[in-house]
C-alpha cells in the first residue's frame, strides 16, 4: 500500500495499492494512479510531500526534497521523483 | 495590530490518550488562512496519558521545539538521542533532511502536557541534530528568559532560525516591557493565569495574540502568570 501525506501532521493526501516504485540511479520513480481531485491535492503541498510505502512490518519513507511531482493528465498518473528513502520498522 | 486568539477558538483533538489543541493548521485540521505566523508553523498544547505517546514517526525541514509544561516526555530518534525531559527542559530537533524519532509519556501514572511549536528553518537541507537544555525555573519570575535562540549559550538551546523564545512568569500584577527592532513579529501565549498587553488585551489561559508592526509592547500580570514571548523575524518562508 502506499499513502501519500502532508508532512504538516501527516493529512492523508491519498491511499492506494495501484503505483509503481522504480529506482533510477540515486532516485526513486514513483508513480500513482490518481483521479484529477487527489493529483490536485497532492501539487498544492507538493514542497511538503512524504510518500510511505507500508508492508507488514515495515514502512519505507520517501520524499522529493526538490518537489519533482508531476501529473500526467493523459494516463491520469501522478509521477513523483524521490531524492530520499528511509526504510523503518513499524 | 494585536490579534487576539482566545483558546476556545483552536481546533481540538481528542481521543483516549491524547489531548491536542492547534493553533495553526496540522493534520485533518485545515485552514487554509491560518498556516503560519511568519516562520512559526505549529503550535500544539498537548497532553498525553500515561504510558501512551507517538510512535516511531518521520519529519524533514523543521526545527520542532518541545516545552514540557507538566510530566516527563520520553524521546528517542535515530541520530541515537535518546532521554526523557521535564519542567525546566527544552528540546529541540532539527529534522533537516530527516530524522525518525518517537516521542511517548515517561510515566505510568502521571499525565504529560507540553506544547510543541514547528519552525521553518532559515536554510534547507540541514544536518538532523538533536539538543535538550535545562533552564532555571527560579529565574522566570518578572523577567523574560531566553530558553531557544539562534544564539545559543548553556541554557539556551541554539535554532536554525533568526528568532528568541522567551518564558517568564509574572507574580501578581508585576509588569514587563519588550521591545524589538522594527519590521519584526511578536507571538505570545500565555500558559497560565491572566495577563494584559498595553492594558488593552487581555489573554486568559492558553489565550494567544499575534503582534505585528508594533515593537514594543508592555506586559501585565493580573494575577500569578506563566506565559511564552516569541520575538519573530518577517519575510517569506
Amino acid at each position: 500500500m502506499l499513502m501519500i501525506r502532508h508532512s504538516i501532521g501527516s493529512r492523508l493526501l491519498c491511499q492506494t495499492n495501484i503505483y509503481n516504485i522504480e529506482q533510477q540511479d540515486d532516485c526513486w520513480l514513483i508513480s500513482v494512479s490518481v483521479d484529477e481531485e487527489t493529483a490536485s491535492k497532492v501539487l498544492d503541498f507538493q514542497d511538503e510531500i512524504n510518500i510511505f510505502e507500508v508492508k507488514e512490518n515495515e514502512k519505507t519513507w520517501f520524499y522529493s526534497s526538490e518537489a519533482q511531482i508531476n501529473f500526467q493528465h493523459n494516463n491520469k498518473k501522478l509521477v513523483i521523483l524521490a531524492d530520499h528513502k528511509t526504510v523503518y520498522p513499524t | 495590530m494585536i490579534q487576539l486568539f482566545p483558546a476556545d477558538t483552536r481546533y481540538t483533538v481528542k481521543n483516549d490518550w491524547l489531548e491536542s489543541s492547534l493553533s495553526f493548521s496540522f493534520g485533518e485540521y485545515y485552514d487554509p488562512t491560518n498556516i503560519r505566523f511568519g516562520p512559526l508553523r505549529v503550535f500544539n498544547d498537548d497532553t498525553v496519558q500515561p504510558g501512551h505517546g507517538f510512535g516511531i514517526h518521520p519529519h524533514r525541514e523543521a526545527e520542532i521545539v518541545s516545552i514540557i509544561l507538566k510530566g516527563e516526555l520520553k524521546h528517542e530518534d535515530n541520530l541515537g538521542n535518546s532521554g526523557t525531559i521535564s519542567y525546566g527542559s527544552i528540546q529541540r530537533i532539527t529534522a533537516g533532511t530527516g530524522v525518525l524519532h518517537s516521542e511517548f509519556n515517561a510515566s505510568n501514572k502521571e499525565e504529560v502536557q507540553f506544547l510543541q511549536l514547528w519552525f521553518s528553518p532559515n536554510e534547507k537541507k540541514l544536518k538532523p541534530s538533536y539538543e535538550d537544555i535545562s533552564y532555571d525555573i527560579k529565574k522566570l519570575h518578572n523577567q523574560l528568559i531566553p530558553v531557544i535562540s539562534h544564539i545559543a549559550s548553556e541554557q539556551v538551546a541554539g535554532i536554525h532560525q533568526d528568532l528568541t523564545l522567551y518564558l517568564s512568569r509574572l507574580d501578581g500584577k508585576n509588569t514587563l516591557n519588550f521591545e524589538q527592532e522594527s519590521g519584526r513579529k511578536i507571538y505570545v501565549f500565555n500558559i497560565e493565569g491572566e495577563i494584559s498587553i498595553n492594558n488593552d488585551f487581555i489573554l486568559k489561559s492558553r489565550d494567544a495574540a499575534r503582534i505585528t508592526n508594533i515593537h514594543e509592547i508592555t506586559i501585565q500580570g493580573n494575577q500569578d502568570s506563566f506565559f511564552l514571548l516569541i520575538d519573530l523575524p518577517v519575510g517569506e518562508f
